[in-house]
């Protein structure tokens, strides 16, 4: 059962479902991460497709699912490429965050979500995720204090492009992964 | 890029610790450098930074696109921080700073305590990266588990861990396996266009299959474990860690670094920026 289903006391319950899919939404984001699409124009800002795997997971599958999910995988998304687990570890919260927000998204538009069509509901997830990666990313301004990076830097290089570009990105493939998901799912009994 | 985790510090002196050792190491030189701003106390964290990396022996060669990328993207974000901040020096107020001159075209102003500033953090940067990297090439990937469930961290949480880690390769292959396929229908993935949406787009038939196959499969996992009563009692694992001796004093010595550079920031200069005097004009 997904937790589009789930009511408040079961979205944070453990159980071996939640350990599985935590684990595949982390090695799927830390491996998918480092496929980036370069945006024309800016120099160091670019697309992740995978980044979708974060909100998507939080909303199929509940907040620590999608928490787990944007926290671990940025981790090893980080790992894999040079960067470290560690060196930039607010934004691997930032991640988790945004998961964990999204997978509360069924609580706060439940009533859209509920008995209506797939597009509906798949809707209703990019508009969570969306939501989810303006407040998550929020701790981009830790890197004020971590770093030492001014106000305007940490705006101008690191929120704003991060959020334009990571909504676009939940906006375009989170929808179409619940449009595969769900009636795969309904029809699994899942 | 090679996603596999691989255990290229295998049977190096660091590889031979305990594994809670290079995580809890890496926590406390974290917290100690992002606490220093005195560059010849950064300089002295990067030569352990090093010295730790060192002992990982991790051929240079299997990393050497990792260092590429790391040191490109620091460089980038110091020179954009540099720009942007418009020579402002957060520690030094504005009228304190030693001016060079100003950026031609964008008018910046360099002065001596703004050059010292990008470096500390250049440095900063590299010596975490440093350290970091022995945490995926110098741990055995099947002890990630044990190493965070032994540091306290819930065990269902650790065994999503070590999970996560022994899914990677597989999932990786699927992934080769979905493009290759997806090539072979004639799909061309690059993007093409200068809209960034359509670019993103063209991914879709790539990412949803390899998503919702990794999912679906996921039911023998789930039941393979609900099978063995996973959740129901107090887990045990297969690997057993012990701290050592030589492991208890390192352990013990990056926790001083952490105490020191906490206190030293509190009692001394260490957290603000020193500027070398032959730096500082007339």
């Amino acid at each position: 059962m997904t937790a589009l289903t789930m009511n408040r006391s079961s979205l944070w319950s453990i159980d071996s479902r939640v350990i599985v899919y935590s684990a595949i939404g982390a090695a799927l984001y830390g491996i998918l991460v480092s496929a980036q699409l370069p945006v024309p124009g800016t120099t160091a800002v670019s697309i992740r497709p995978a980044f979708a795997l974060v909100p998507f997971f939080g909303y199929a599958f509940g907040p620590i699912v999608g928490f787990f999910t944007g926290l671990v995988g940025n981790m090893i998304g980080d790992q894999i490429s040079g960067w470290g687990a560690l060196t930039s570890y607010n934004w691997s919260l930032a991640n988790g965050v945004v998961g964990l927000l999204a997978g509360l998204g069924p609580l706060y538009i439940g009533r859209w979500v509920a008995g209506s069509s797939f597009a509906n509901r798949a809707t209703a997830a990019a508009v969570a995720g969306a939501i989810a990666v303006v407040i998550g990313f929020l701790l981009a301004f830790y890197d004020m204090i971590k770093d030492q990076l001014d106000f305007n830097a940490v705006l101008t290089t690191e929120y704003l492009p991060v959020v334009i570009v990571d909504v676009i990105t939940t906006a375009v493939l989170v929808p179409a992964l619940l449009y595969v998901w769900l009636p795969t799912a309904e029809r699994t009994g899942r | 890029m090679n996603f596999v985790p691989r255990y290229l510090g295998r049977g190096s002196w660091l590889a031979r610790r305990d594994p809670r050792l290079l995580v809890v190491g890496l926590v406390c030189f974290v917290f100690a450098a992002i606490q220093v701003w005195d560059i010849r106390l950064m300089l002295v964290l990067v030569a352990i930074a090093f010295a730790w990396y060192r002992s990982a022996r991790i051929p240079f060669g299997e990393v050497r696109r990792l260092w590429v990328f790391a040191i490109a993207f620091v460089s980038l974000l110091v020179v954009m921080n540099g720009v942007i901040a418009s020579g402002r020096v957060q520690q030094v107020p504005g009228d304190l700073v030693h001016l060079y001159g100003y950026l031609p075209v964008v008018g910046t102003p360099v002065s001596a305590e703004s050059i010292v500033f990008a470096a500390t953090q250049f440095l900063r940067f590299i010596a975490m990266i440093a350290m970091g990297f022995p945490l995926a090439f110098a741990i055995d990937p099947g002890a990630f588990g044990v190493t965070f469930a032994r540091l306290g961290v819930p065990y269902r949480f650790a065994f999503a861990v070590d999970l996560t880690w022994r899914f990677i390769p597989s999932f990786a292959a699927d992934f080769r396996t979905t493009i290759d396929a997806q090539r072979v229908r004639g799909l061309d993935l690059s993007p093409t266009g200068r809209n960034p949406i359509a670019n993103l787009a063209r991914q879709v038939p790539v990412v949803v299959p390899t998503v919702v196959n990794a999912i679906t499969g996921a039911e023998d996992t789930i039941d393979a474990m609900d099978l063995r009563a996973f959740g129901t009692g107090k887990r045990t694992w297969l690997h057993e860690l012990r701290f050592d001796r030589t492991d208890r004093i390192v352990l013990v010595a990056f926790a001083a670094l952490l105490i020191g550079a906490t206190i030293a920031a509190w009692t001394t200069s260490s957290a603000l920026l020193w500027v070398p005097p032959f730096m500082i004009p007339g």
